[in-house]
């Protein structure tokens, strides 16, 4: 029954070369922690990718009881933290996810770097790497605002004076990152937009085109 | 592992037989033990979560401009390079240094371009990299410290270094030595804050303070206080501070 339902699917959408490929292409013995435990520095990677799986999650589930205005952000958050069911433990998840992230990345940057890794013909998944590593700091620095406590207001009001500073271009950023001359209601919703659509957008395709190249380049071989 | 397990009578696995010895599938041998991993580091990750839980602070306050800005932990080395260029050069730390840094980053493929790949190989790519990381761990650090330090002096904390003592009742304090010229001097000029029998008031309490630190280590404190206190403790001269260190260091609770 599963074998038809199968193979009606293949039949017509041709899955099976797709799947073999990611199944069956051979994972080097120089990577593999079961051979040689100092091989766990190749986990950095993976567990990046899964901490950031677990960051969307519980951000959709943060998104089902998440306000962004001014007037209800902090009491939604608060709702969150103190009566929804589990809710401190999903947005704990989220605030320490996102430490985790970065320091995961940094390592698997340092990996990368240290085993030259991204020496030719692996250059572009570098570079595909270091955006991915820019697009993370700016979720950073966005969902930092969105629980609209002291802390949030008073580092975001810091960041973009600090942005306003440029000279020239300054005083452009600033409007474009707070909708108006200070953080107030238009900042909020700028920051919630860009923190849930615009940068998980882009954010999937960098992993996307990260994970494409590796397979079409494999994994750097021995040192 | 690799070998799974043995059947009786047949040869025992070696990696070395195998044509290319260690390698196997991705799935499902690889994703098993990768999944393993992942499993161990979800269940840490959430005893983390669940021991650490995260607080919200007071609801934004636009008004109140007494709160000490600090961005999250990930971004103080940028905050750090950024005190470093006051005034007009700060251009240096909001746009100079990160994009250098940035650049050199991303096009670092193109900047070590030699074929060697051993760490050992490539001394200036690695020495580079190993110093920029010990770098931005030392300004991350010297940030929150700094920070920590702003935090302590604005809530009047004279904390920065100095043991703590439990706060006690005047009553329960028996000072020794109250016949020593520190003592008067004590008496009209630090207890206005640390208290008559040095119970705490507005600075910290220090009764038995000479329990932890001796004259010597006193009297740097004094000359150089942090945390809020004024130099000197006020004393008009530094024969008077050590007369006061000299007695103090005898408290020993």
């Amino acid at each position: 029954m599963l074998k038809k339902a199968y193979d009606w699917i293949d039949e017509r959408l041709n899955v099976t070369p797709l799947w073999r490929d990611m199944a069956d292409h051979e994972v080097p013995a120089h990577v593999n922690p079961a051979v040689k435990m100092s091989a766990f520095v190749y986990c950095f990677g993976g567990l990046t990718f899964l901490v950031i799986t677990t960051q969307i999650l519980s951000g959709m589930f943060l998104a089902m009881y998440y306000t962004p205005d001014i007037t209800n952000a902090w009491y939604s958050v608060k709702y969150i933290t103190d009566e929804v069911l589990l809710g401190n433990v999903v947005r704990g998840m989220h605030f320490w996810g996102a430490s985790l992230v970065i320091v995961m990345m940094f390592l698997h940057m340092l990996r990368v770097f240290f085993t030259g890794a991204y020496k030719a013909p692996r250059e572009l998944n570098w570079v595909v790497g270091v955006l991915i590593f820019f697009v993370v700091l700016a979720f950073g620095f966005t969902g930092y605002l969105l629980p609209w406590d002291q802390k949030a207001y008073w580092a975001t009001a810091v960041g973009s004076q600090i942005a306003g500073s440029i000279p020239w271009v300054g005083p452009y950023i600033q409007t474009l990152l707070l909708g108006s001359h200070t953080v107030g209601a238009l900042t909020l919703t700028r920051f919630f937009a860009i923190h849930v659509f615009f940068l998980p957008a882009a954010l999937l395709v960098l992993l996307a085109l990260h994970f494409i190249m590796i397979r079409s380049q494999h994994i750097a071989g021995p040192l | 592992m690799a070998g799974g397990e043995r059947i009786p009578g047949t040869p025992r696995y070696r990696h070395h037989h195998l044509k290319n010895p260690g390698t196997e599938p991705f799935f499902p041998n690889f994703l098993l033990k990768e999944w393993i991993v992942g499993s161990v580091f979800l269940l840490s990750f959430m005893l983390w979560i669940v021991f650490n839980p995260v607080d919200l602070g007071d609801k934004a306050n636009p008004d109140d401009t007494s709160f000490i800005p600090v961005p999250d932990w990930y971004f103080l080395f940028l905050y750090q390079i950024l005190k470093y260029y006051p005034g007009s050069d700060i251009v240096v730390g909001t746009v100079l240094v990160p994009m250098v840094a940035s650049l050199l980053l991303l096009f670092a493929p193109w900047l070590d371009t030699s074929k060697a790949r051993h760490p050992y190989k490539r001394p200036l790519a690695t020495g580079a990299m190993v110093l920029t990381t010990l770098l931005t761990i030392w300004l991350t650090n010297e940030a929150a410290v700094q920070h920590q330090a702003e935090v302590d002096a604005a809530s009047g904390k004279a904390s920065a270094g100095l043991p703590a003592l439990p706060k006690i009742s005047a009553s329960q304090i028996h000072l020794v030595d109250t016949n020593m010229p520190g003592y008067k001097l004590f008496e009209q000029t630090c207890a206005n804050c640390h208290g008559k029998s040095g119970e705490g008031g507005m600075g910290p309490p220090i009764y038995a303070i000479g329990k932890y630190w001796d004259a010597t280590k006193l009297k740097q404190f004094v000359n150089n206080p942090s945390g809020g206190m004024p130099k000197n403790g006020t004393l008009s001269s530094d024969a008077d501070v050590q007369k006061v260190v000299d007695w103090l260091s005898k408290q020993k609770g």
